[in-house]
């Protein structure tokens, strides 16, 4: 157990490492260099050379390389070159809704999908089935921002149950929140809900084929007892995988969903950061996004211990 | 490794659309498998419909860059099918030129992510000491959201139709790298590589003409999810305005605009959105009977 703990951690590295030098090219692919940026479009060349020597522009790409390492060990992602402040205070004031909203677009999508995967692998081929996975087919193919549009549209023009779009922070009340989080979070969590539903069918069709379902039905157990605690919790590692796997495509569509419903969140920092051309903020929110994806999928690696007793014993 | 060549067939088929399919059975061999998975038919009749579009569209519509201010923000109807929108132009022939583009957007990813992901994918399955590195740099790659990733290149490179090709080849390449060595990794241990390694064949030779043509059917399969992808993250970096450049006309693009006028005009949402939805479902029904019918171990799995 503790082999597989220290080996999943370790094999992190290299990847972060990989990571931190990807964030690293991303800036020096950009045409024009950030000095020119910061100085403003009227700056002289003596100008320009003074910045880039104060953010160390001036040396060697190997030398510039191996302090960008140091400076992010020590969780320094340099200063935003249009908000004049830190990148990590920028991200820190906009990391609430983001992680509120990719919070309960999971939950929704866990909520909708697992029992509808349920519900299809145990009915397979009868109409329920087909008309479930029917849905989860439209689920995958409708992109977030227009489930979004069409949400607004419906939900918040026409019925008036919801704000339009807006965020209302947590200080004002948590009630608020969640009543501004419902569309945003349910355009999200739908697509994520119809992946979550298509494992869940196959998975747990592959175990309700094993020998001991037929061993356990075969010794009169209890339908229920015998999905709920025999099969669900055999097909739990797909699920529990694709919810993470899925977790990128869950960030990634939080930025754009974020920019449907006018949400201050990391998303709109970023677009807005490329609309400026505000490298910094770019590669601090892309590294801290990677981090964060790394960091889910380690712990999704770390649930099987509890999922399956075999992991335990490697 | 035995890839039912019927399957091959099928695939190879399918994948060009009847371009070129003459492989021991034709294309009539195709349709007639596809047909027997009504889902995945309807698939492809998605797929011809939307590559009809795009390909012959064009040429039937009026200009989609005209304005008619005067006309600006009308309502679906004879004159304007789709209706117009905020400067006037005819949001039928701006859905139908965004068809063009969202197609020559997906076909050249896919040959991009196809031909990186292809060659990393067999140098590192075939020589074991390139392994470790060039998997490790496409696990950094994969470690970012696609979206993400691919917001970051667009804000480096520049917004324009060629960078948002790049960006995307690049965010899809290492996936499609991650594929191709896994099942070269297999096939490496065949005996018929090791018979043609005996034979003296170039290392180039092994890879080209009996490595690769093994590992095709599940890249095949990622064809078409990646196509779906593709489409997808281009609407959704014109809609973020870090993609196609405002005034080509794009599915995103238009939503972009459309989304201010929601309330007033929601045709500039509705009709770009359906064209997304009917592209994307068509590449996902095509995928899914695509894979049941390469990957036997699928089959019965997704009806």
């Amino acid at each position: 157990m503790k082999t597989y703990i220290v080996g999943r951690v370790l094999a992190l590295i290299p990847v972060a490492l990989v990571v931190a030098t990807i964030a690293f090219v991303l800036i020096h692919l950009a045409p024009g260099d950030p000095a020119s940026i910061i100085a403003g479009p009227d700056a002289s060349a003596d100008d320009i050379g003074k910045i880039q020597h104060q953010l160390g522009l001036d040396a060697p790409l190997p030398v510039q390389l191996v302090r960008w390492y140091g400076r992010l060990l020590q969780g320094d992602l340099g200063t935003s070159i249009f908000l004049r402040k830190p990148v990590t205070a920028a991200i820190f004031d906009r990391v609430e809704p983001t992680l509120l909203l990719t919070a309960v677009a999971t939950l929704i999508s866990v909520i909708i999908g697992v029992p509808a995967g349920i519900v299809s692998a145990r009915r397979q081929n009868t109409a329920a089935d087909q008309s479930l996975m029917m849905f989860a087919l439209i689920g995958i193919s409708i992109p977030n921002f227009l489930l979004g549009l069409l949400m607004i549209l419906v939900f918040a023009v026409r019925l008036g149950w919801f704000p339009v779009a807006g965020y209302s922070p947590l200080e004002d009340g948590w009630l608020a929140t969640l009543r501004s989080l419902v569309l945003p979070a349910f355009a999200l969590g739908f697509v994520q809900s119809a992946l979550v539903a298509r494992i869940t069918r196959s998975s747990m069709l592959d175990v309700l084929r094993e020998q001991f379902i037929l061993a356990a039905r075969a010794k009169g157990l209890a339908e229920k007892a015998l999905v709920y605690k025999h099969a669900l919790k055999n097909a739990m590692i797909p699920i529990v995988t694709i919810i993470g796997v899925s977790f990128a495509l869950l960030i990634g569509g939080a930025v754009v969903v974020e920019t449907v419903f006018n949400i201050p969140g990391v998303g709109r920092l970023i677009i807005s950061a490329v609309l400026r051309r505000d490298y910094p903020v770019i590669q601090g929110v892309v590294l801290c996004i990677a981090g964060v994806y790394m960091l889910v999928n380690l712990l999704v690696d770390l649930s099987y211990l509890f999922l399956d007793p075999r992991v335990r014993y490697q | 490794m035995s890839v039912p060549s019927a399957a091959r067939d099928l695939a190879s088929a399918a994948l060009t659309l009847g371009e070129r399919t003459e492989r021991r059975h034709g294309l009539g061999y195709a349709v007639a498998l596809l047909a027997r998975r009504k889902i995945a038919l309807i698939g492809v009749v998605l797929m011809i419909f939307t590559v009809a579009v795009g390909v012959l569209g064009p040429a039937f519509v009026r200009d989609p860059l005209h304005m008619d201010v005067t006309g600006r923000l009308a309502a679906p109807g004879s004159s304007h099918w789709f209706g117009t929108d905020d400067v006037g132009r005819d949001v039928f022939s701006r859905v139908v030129y965004g068809a063009r583009l969202s197609l020559l957007v997906g076909a050249t990813t896919v040959v991009l992510a196809f031909v990186g992901g292809v060659a990393c994918g067999l140098v590192a399955g075939y020589y074991p000491r390139l392994d470790n590195p060039v998997m490790r740099v496409m696990d950094g790659l994969m470690a970012f959201p696609a979206i993400i990733l691919a917001i970051a290149l667009m804000a480096s490179l520049g917004p324009s139709v060629t960078n948002v090709i790049v960006a995307l080849g690049v965010v899809y390449c290492p996936r499609v790298a991650r594929t191709v060595r896994g099942s070269v990794l297999v096939i490496r241990e065949t005996p018929y590589v090791e018979a043609a390694r005996a034979l003296g064949a170039a290392d180039v030779v092994v890879l080209l003409r009996h490595v690769f043509p093994n590992c095709l059917s599940p890249v095949i399969v990622q064809a078409s999810f990646v196509f779906a992808a593709a489409v997808l993250s281009e609407a959704a970096l014109s809609f973020l305005g870090v993609g196609v450049p405002p005034f080509i006309p794009s599915w995103g693009n238009i939503l972009s605009e459309g989304r201010l006028y929601l309330i007033q005009a929601p045709w500039l949402v509705l009709y770009p959105g359906a064209a997304i939805m009917i592209t994307i479902l068509g590449l996902n029904l095509f995928g899914d009977g695509l894979r049941d019918l390469l990957d036997p171990r699928m089959r019965g799995l997704t009806n």
